[in-house]
């Protein structure tokens, strides 16, 4: 780890999957570049730790699916980095956790396994094959305080609001205008890992606002072969610009074209959001 | 006999000894002291505001254990559900400089942390009994 880090645990206390998060905390904060945040004080006193926040980064350790610790991230509009979950570990690990507050071999396999994944730089990624075009042109349209936009070609999108824009055998896939209008201020991407193969329709990580978790759903099956980095540092991206600097994953594709029969090309998602926005009223 | 009615929220406890020891504590107690009889209240989650603790702490009596005098536990039951039916500062047991040393993990207490744990959980089931006793 070369930049200072700010580490926010749940360190829930009815759950194993609590302390953990606490003593992986604990153990990252033995290095000089790591600044333990404490949830409660942070709630109480954000100033305390202004100065941290600014100049570094924030990893926050969920203990479990309640996400205390990013909820109370998103609540304080802190930009998140990195985001573990000691519960989603230890499953992958196959290590039930429970109730009860243990320093046993399962414990301390699933301390260690959260340590790797916090220490462990992001995956190699080679460089882009993909060919951005030169210009994007939108058509937009209003209900009322709301402006949406779509891209006026080269784009297919499926019913969950996320795009696909093709270049060869590669795409690009991210979420369009209205996810990024609905979730406000984007706070965090959970990426998927570089390798993963999916289907269409799979689920493709998420990404996070202080209102809500958006899961994107793919609209390709393929191979993930980069994320965007950039993210990382500016999730707000994905509100500033979600057809072109907002995208989230690179995938190889595995059949473009029988994958197209499922999704809605640019006038037709146009009309199809049209619908969509006059029934529920945004 | 209100039984597990009575609720127990400790410090988060990332600040200083005084959290660490609250926390522990409050488990021994749980476990230990009073199996059974008391209910925990997670307080990053009673801040969330997810999980019901905000809505048991305004129903029933609740004990507040704070590792030192910023009394984050305290101050939160208080902010966002009631008064609390008592309060155990830990910085007063084993004095504030101590309580404001580091944080510990549970493998690195010594005896004497335990001694500290044991004074702040027989303090906190003093002030359980005497809530029971009023009742």
């Amino acid at each position: 780890m070369s930049e200072s880090i700010c580490v926010l645990p749940c360190n829930g206390l009815d759950k194993c999957a609590g302390d953990l998060s606490r003593r992986v905390a604990l153990e990252l904060a033995q290095s000089e570049e790591v600044e333990l945040i404490c949830p409660v004080l942070i709630n109480q006193n954000k100033s305390r730790y202004e100065k941290a926040l600014a100049a570094g980064t924030l990893t926050v350790i969920d203990g479990c699916n309640t996400r205390c610790a990013s909820k109370l991230a998103g609540d304080l509009e802190l930009a998140i980095k990195e985001k573990v979950n000691v519960s989603e570990v230890a499953k992958a690990l196959d290590i039930k956790l429970g109730v009860e507050i243990r320093d046993d071999q399962d414990t301390q396999a699933v301390v260690r396994a959260v340590l790797e994944k916090i220490n462990s730089s992001a995956a190699e990624q080679a460089e882009s094959e993909f060919i951005e075009p030169e210009s994007i042109e939108y058509n937009t349209f209003s209900h009322g305080k709301f402006i949406f936009k779509v891209p006026k070609a080269n784009y297919f999108f499926n019913e969950n609001d996320c795009w696909v824009t093709v270049s060869g055998n590669m795409a690009r896939v991210g979420v369009s205008d209205y996810v990024q209008q609905n979730l406000s201020d984007i706070l965090y991407v959970d990426p998927p890992e570089i390798g993963d193969e999916f289907e269409q329709f799979d689920d493709l990580g998420s990404i996070e606002s202080s209102k809500a978790v958006f899961e994107i759903i793919s609209p390709v099956a393929g191979t993930v072969v980069a994320v965007n980095t950039g993210l990382n540092d500016a999730p707000e991206q994905v509100n500033e610009s979600p057809y072109e600097k907002g995208w989230l994953v690179e995938v190889s594709l595995s059949d473009f074209e029988e994958d197209q029969d499922l999704l809605h090309d640019c006038p037709a998602y146009f009309e199809f959001l049209q619908r969509k926005v006059a029934e529920i009223d945004v | 006999m209100l039984g597990n009615k009575i609720g127990v929220i400790s410090c988060s406890g990332e600040e200083c000894l005084g959290g660490t020891i609250s926390r522990l504590a409050v488990r021994k107690m749980m476990e230990e002291l009073k199996p059974g009889m008391v209910s925990t209240l997670c307080l990053p989650l009673f801040i969330a505001g997810d999980g019901g603790e905000r809505e048991f702490a305004e129903k029933y009596p609740t004990i507040a254990v704070d590792g030192c005098s910023k009394c984050c536990a305290k101050r939160a039951i208080e902010k966002y559900s009631n008064a609390v039916a008592g309060s155990v500062d830990v910085a007063e047991i084993i004095g504030a400089a101590k309580a404001l040393e580091k944080p510990l993990s549970t493998r690195n207490l010594t005896d004497e942390h335990m001694e500290y744990v044991k004074q702040t959980a027989d303090k906190t089931c003093q002030i359980f009994d005497e809530i029971i006793a009023k009742k």
